[in-house]
């Protein structure tokens, strides 16, 4: 082993007549590293090398033979769907997880194999780095520091160069600005681009341009009759419109109360019922959820995501959690054809309120022109014209 | 050297403990799984019994026994004790009695689901004679789920019955202490009584409103939901993606730390 003096750099001629360990080591000396101990960690061919070696190569094998588990899991296990009722459904119940836990065990027993070839196999080493304490030398900081501001001061941006400053600023704003228009500016729209039709202000109850009151339809599109519902239900209803049953603002939950149960409505909102019958939006008022955790004897409704309830009985205001409106109702009567229909839209804004209100005269946030109005005179049951068809 | 090498010690003991520790957690959550599902009973089905004045004599007998304090001589119900039972069917008289929430062992926000007090044969009469004073709702004579439609089923359970019951059947929790109870011990009469009749805070779902046929489809899911093997061996209470993430960053945090523990105990 030859000495070398720690800060001397050996020349071209010198390092040519090292061997590769002695280059490694100064290399290492060279970086502040002094290796105490360095060397191999067996004897070559001697029965600890040969038992590390084995153990090393276990885990690549487990490795490899995981691999392959997992590739003929994947290829011929029988994945096919099985229902709850099969005998062959933990058949089905099993691929996934054992896909999981081949595969799984192949990325791990790889690495355990390559973390055992450092501690079992690769050359044992003690060494000793100097670590200098404290902040670097007075003079490298000085000459760092002068050198940095030199730059600063010979390159004019600090005093002069104004409309290259602001050139520069442009930029990088311009080009900020570009990168967060991208992502964000097909959100922005205008919500009142329709007047007094936009989104916010009606809902597909709102009857047709001709008149046509929109049905109360159920889910699979049929419409819905008084004598569906028994008393003490709640059916969960749709506009009978294209799209209706899709709209997220359109779900109303249809009721059938008790007809001894006292029901208080809220003011100016009177036979929007049709008898028993109530329908209320299920779209929360705090923040949107579906509240439908109807509660038959206490009349409570009960929203899943914040614990809002809303009292059926009482025109369905909030009466615990963190709602704050009503459900809005929507005003129902049966038509000529003895279905349920919708008299006309909401008269307020369906779930979580919104920024927009015309306070005053009208129910906060009401929509400017929809009012509650009269219901229409159907002919009474018995008296029905025919339908044509 | 000494020195060196016990410190090494004292880590890898370290790592070893964290490693006992977390096979020590897998060992808990396995036998509490297994603890659960040798403690969750199965439940027993039922059919309606024979209809004659001699049942019905035998039911008001028992009524007179059983039911009269709360429900009243005529079932008119007491004030502040029991409805009326005027109407109520022959379905709801088979839930309460056949889950064993009536007769009512004491007062609560809810009746819990009890061993039943009657025997079938009881049960029938009891049923028939509160049938005979005002109708109501009656189940069908047999209940068959073997060609319902799983997937309309599930739909239907979805849109009518997860809000409360979860969309696993697990049931959830009401205001003030009542619950939607789980659906795993419920037999396919009973949930069929339950749908028809609307015990407690459950709403009633007529046959006009969920047809028989529909009622059907969702026994054959909450069945099959029930039935259905959890891959991962534990449903963790069937509650979704907020415990089975909590879970999977604990364990799998447990094995991250345990490892990284272990890799680097080599110095």
């Amino acid at each position: 082993m030859s000495t070398v003096d720690k800060t001397a750099i050996p020349t071209g001629d010198e390092m040519a007549g090292m061997t590769q360990e002695e280059l490694a080591r100064l290399g290492a000396r060279l970086d502040g590293v002094e290796l105490v101990e360095y060397g191999p960690r067996f004897e070559a061919d001697s029965p600890a090398e040969k038992r590390a070696e084995r153990q090393v190569a276990k885990w690549f094998l487990l490795s490899a033979a995981s691999a392959l588990a997992f590739i003929l899991i994947f290829v011929m296990w029988p994945a096919g769907y099985q229902d709850p009722f099969s005998s062959r459904q933990w058949i089905y119940a099993l691929f996934t997880p054992l896909l999981g836990i081949t595969l799984g065990a192949a990325i791990l027993c790889l690495g355990i194999g390559v973390m055992s070839i450092a501690r079992r196999i690769a050359p044992h080493e003690v060494a000793v780095q100097q670590r200098h304490v404290g902040p670097s030398a007075d003079h490298d900081r000085r000459t760092l520091g002068a050198e940095l501001m030199d730059t600063l001061d010979k390159t004019g941006l600090k005093t002069r160069r104004g409309v290259l400053k602001t050139s520069l600023l442009l930029a990088g704003g311009g080009l900020a600005s570009a990168a967060v228009l991208a992502p964000i500016g097909g959100l922005i729209k205008n919500p009142w681009a329709q007047g007094k039709d936009s989104e916010l202000w009606v809902t597909p109850w709102k009857p047709a341009a001709d008149g046509t009151l929109v049905r109360l339809t159920m889910q699979d599109g049929s419409f819905v009759r008084p004598e569906d519902l028994a008393t003490g239900s709640i059916m969960t209803v749709f506009p009978g419109v294209p799209g209706g049953a899709t709209a997220s603002d359109a779900a109303v939950m249809l009721f059938r109360l008790r007809s001894n149960e006292p029901i208080r409505v809220r003011t100016g909102q009177d036979g929007f019922n049709y008898g028993d019958f109530f329908a209320f939006s299920k779209i929360c008022t705090h923040v949107g959820c579906p509240v439908s955790l109807y509660e038959d004897q206490t009349g409570r409704v009960l929203c899943p995501c914040h614990q809002s309830q809303f009292d059926i009985h009482d025109g369905a205001k909030p009466v615990f959690g963190p709602a704050t409106r009503p459900l809005p109702q929507l005003p129902i009567s049966v038509d000529q054809h003895g279905y349920f229909v919708a008299v006309h839209d909401f008269i307020e804004p369906v779930g979580p309120g919104f920024w927009e209100s015309f306070q005053g005269s009208t129910p906060w946030g009401s929509h400017p022109e929809v009012q509650p109005q009269p219901k229409p005179v159907f002919p009474p049951f018995g008296q029905l014209p025919k339908e044509n068809s | 050297m000494q020195a060196h090498s016990g410190g090494r010690f004292r880590r890898r003991s370290k790592a070893l403990r964290r490693i006992t520790g977390l096979v020590g957690l897998v060992l808990a959550l396995a036998v509490l799984g297994v603890g659960y599902s040798a403690f969750a009973p199965t439940g027993n089905s039922a059919a309606a019994g024979p209809v004659d004045a001699e049942t019905i004599a035998h039911g008001k007998s028992l009524f007179d026994t059983s039911c009269i304090s709360c429900h009243g001589a005529n079932l008119e119900g007491v004030d502040g004790k029991g409805p009326s039972l005027i109407g109520a069917g022959q379905a709801a008289v088979y839930f309460q009695l056949a889950t064993g929430r009536m007769p009512a062992k004491a007062n609560g926000a809810q009746m819990p689901r009890a061993i039943p007090v009657f025997d079938q044969k009881g049960i029938d009469a009891i049923a028939a004679y509160v049938q005979s004073m005002g109708g109501g709702a009656q189940l069908p004579g047999s209940i068959d789920i073997a060609n319902a439609d799983l997937a309309k089923g599930a739909e239907l359970y979805r849109l009518n019955c997860a809000s409360c019951h979860n969309f696993t059947g697990k049931g959830g929790a009401l205001s003030q202490g009542k619950y939607a109870p789980p659906l795993n011990q419920a037999t396919n009469t009973e949930i069929y009584a339950a749908m028809l009749s609307g015990p407690e805070n459950m709403p009633t779902f007529s046959d006009a409103q969920l047809t028989p046929t529909e009622k059907l489809d969702i026994i054959k899911y909450v069945r099959a939901s029930n039935d259905t093997i959890s891959p991962g061996g534990y449903d963790l209470g069937g509650f979704g993606p907020a415990p089975e993430g909590l879970i999977a960053f604990l364990v799998g945090m447990g094995v991250i730390v345990s490892i990284t523990l272990w890799s680097g105990s080599r110095s």
